[in-house]
């Protein structure tokens, strides 16, 4: 089987920068990872310099993720000897113990790091991912609202916290993306999220909350599809509720009819023919007379 | 109730969908090209979604723009799909018994199939399936000896093949098609494929 390198015509220069941008860009794509750091790794290490370290790491990660064990384990043995007391290495052997399903071993391990170490959220995480790999979602709910509170800010597990919570409460939900929609005004994707959240809740509050949302994560980004029909559809429930005054129904007409000009302009764009565009309208304007799912 | 075959190009296309994305939840919908009546032939499926799955706006656009489609094909939408992110756990989630609840309001005889992910490796010989039908208002465990899977042998085998081959990443669902609309949630390509894999024998679509 031919070499990445003899594949796409790549020496170890471009491959080890590649690494580094996935690593940067925090990309899970596990299965690229390994197959360019498996190679690197094995034909071009004493190029490396210091930068094998963090390679192994990201290796070994990427490894758990597609079951290569033996990769993992010789990753983690390379780091194991160079780094013998390491937080950080101890942390990737709790990691490969999560792999292989070993949670109360790899719970130890945290332990011992948080013993040394009460700040290691690191570690606190880990073990909020056991809970959750085991499928007890409301200990991974409550362990992270205790995170939260002590003031450990850190957006990730805000993230994750709010997917969690979506599962459970949709008010909570809300709550999380309106932190992280403070802390990174110009994200459309989290603009977007919190108005589903909010069409989910139902009710006509929120239905205009999440048309605003919708139409400002379209601010933002006008390619995002999903706020677009989000908007088409916030709207349209809205102009169709008996409780709304003539002029909040004529503005909401207004309101989808743009968004449905935008929505058949784009699958025009996309090659897909006016054919393909009068059904995609007609079946939003179908959906609001009749499957009308709530989730709440 | 009554009996339920599941196709090779179905079966197919929802694990290929559960491969594309391993670490997600993933949902789709079942169809149908045979007339009323007699077994349900799931002869189709449409993946749907891979993330937030509970969020309703993605979810009512989805099966709107399939039931138009369907309408133009002459297809119907017999039931719901998912597979969980948690794959020690196969139970169907609040989220999939209320699109299942939604279906079988226009579908008697809908189907909720929930793939076992624990059950997809190639050691397993069986179906990694389990399908519930509604009684009563509520969703109980269909009977093995009523689930259909003609040519069992041969599907599992074109699937492990097609996903050997790297054919899952040719796999559409409203998802991907949502983030770019130039691709195509009817599958017609992986369709076209997967017909080309099987025996006239496996092929009832």
């Amino acid at each position: 089987m031919a070499s990445i390198s003899e594949m796409y015509d790549v020496g170890w220069e471009e491959m080890r920068d590649k690494l580094r941008k996935w690593r940067e860009d925090n990309c899970r794509n596990s299965e690229q990872i390994v197959d360019v750091g498996e190679e690197l790794i094995s034909e071009h290490a004493s190029k490396l310099g210091d930068d094998i370290w963090i390679i192994y790491e990201q290796v070994m990660i990427a490894a758990l993720d597609c079951s290569r064990d033996d990769l993992a384990l010789t990753c983690l043995q390379e780091l194991r000897k160079q780094f013998p007391d390491s937080h950080r290495v101890k942390r990737l052997s709790g990691m490969r113990l999560e792999a292989l399903e070993r949670y109360d071993e790899a719970n130890k391990h945290y332990d011992a790091i948080l013993q040394d170490d009460p700040t290691n959220t690191a570690a606190r995480k880990r073990k909020i991912s056991i809970l959750k790999a085991q499928g007890k979602s409301t200990e991974a709910i409550r362990e992270l609202n205790e995170y939260l509170e002590q003031r450990l800010y850190c957006c990730s597990s805000q993230r994750k916290s709010r997917g969690e919570r979506i599962i459970s409460h949709y008010g909570k939900a809300a709550f999380c993306l309106e932190e992280l929609m403070m802390t990174n005004p110009h994200n459309h994707l989290y603009c977007e999220q919190y108005a589903e959240v909010k069409y989910t809740q139902g009710g006509l509050e929120n239905l205009e909350l999440s048309r605003k949302y919708f139409a400002q994560a379209l601010r933002l980004n006008n390619r995002n599809m999903r706020a677009l029909f989000g908007l088409y559809m916030s709207a349209s429930h809205i102009a169709a509720s008996p409780k709304v005054s003539a002029k909040v129904k004529k503005d909401n007409v207004k309101y989808a009819a743009w968004a449905a000009t935008q929505i058949n302009r784009a699958y025009k764009l996309a090659g897909r023919g006016t054919k393909e565009n009068k059904c995609s309208m007609k079946a939003v304007e179908e959906m609001l007379e009749s499957m009308q799912i709530t989730m709440s | 109730m009554g009996e339920v075959e599941l196709s090779c190009r179905a079966y197919i296309k929802m694990f290929l969908h559960s491969c594309l994305f391993p670490r997600c939840s993933i949902n789709g919908l079942l169809l149908s090209s045979s007339p009323a009546g007699g077994a349900v032939c799931v002869t189709d499926c449409v993946p749907m979604l891979h993330s937030h799955l509970p969020l309703a706006p993605i979810t009512q656009l989805a099966l709107t723009q399939v039931d138009v489609w369907c309408s133009q094909t002459q297809q119907r939408i017999v039931g719901y799909y998912q597979a969980n992110a948690c794959v020690s756990d196969s139970s169907p989630t609040q989220c999939a018994l209320k699109i299942a609840d939604k279906i079988a309001e226009q579908f008697d005889n809908a189907v909720l199939l929930m793939l076992d992910g624990g059950k997809m490796s190639p050691d397993y010989r069986v179906p990694p399936i389990v399908m519930y039908e509604r009684k009563d208002s509520r969703w109980m465990l269909k009977d093995k000896h009523t689930i259909m899977l003609r040519q069992w042998e041969e599907t599992r085998a074109i699937a492990s093949q097609m996903l050997e081959s790297g054919d899952h990443m040719l796999l559409v669902d409203f998802d991907s098609h949502l983030d770019d609309i130039t691709k195509d949630w009817t599958n017609q390509k992986l369709n076209t494929k997967i017909a080309e894999l099987a025996s006239p024998a496996n092929g009832n679509i």
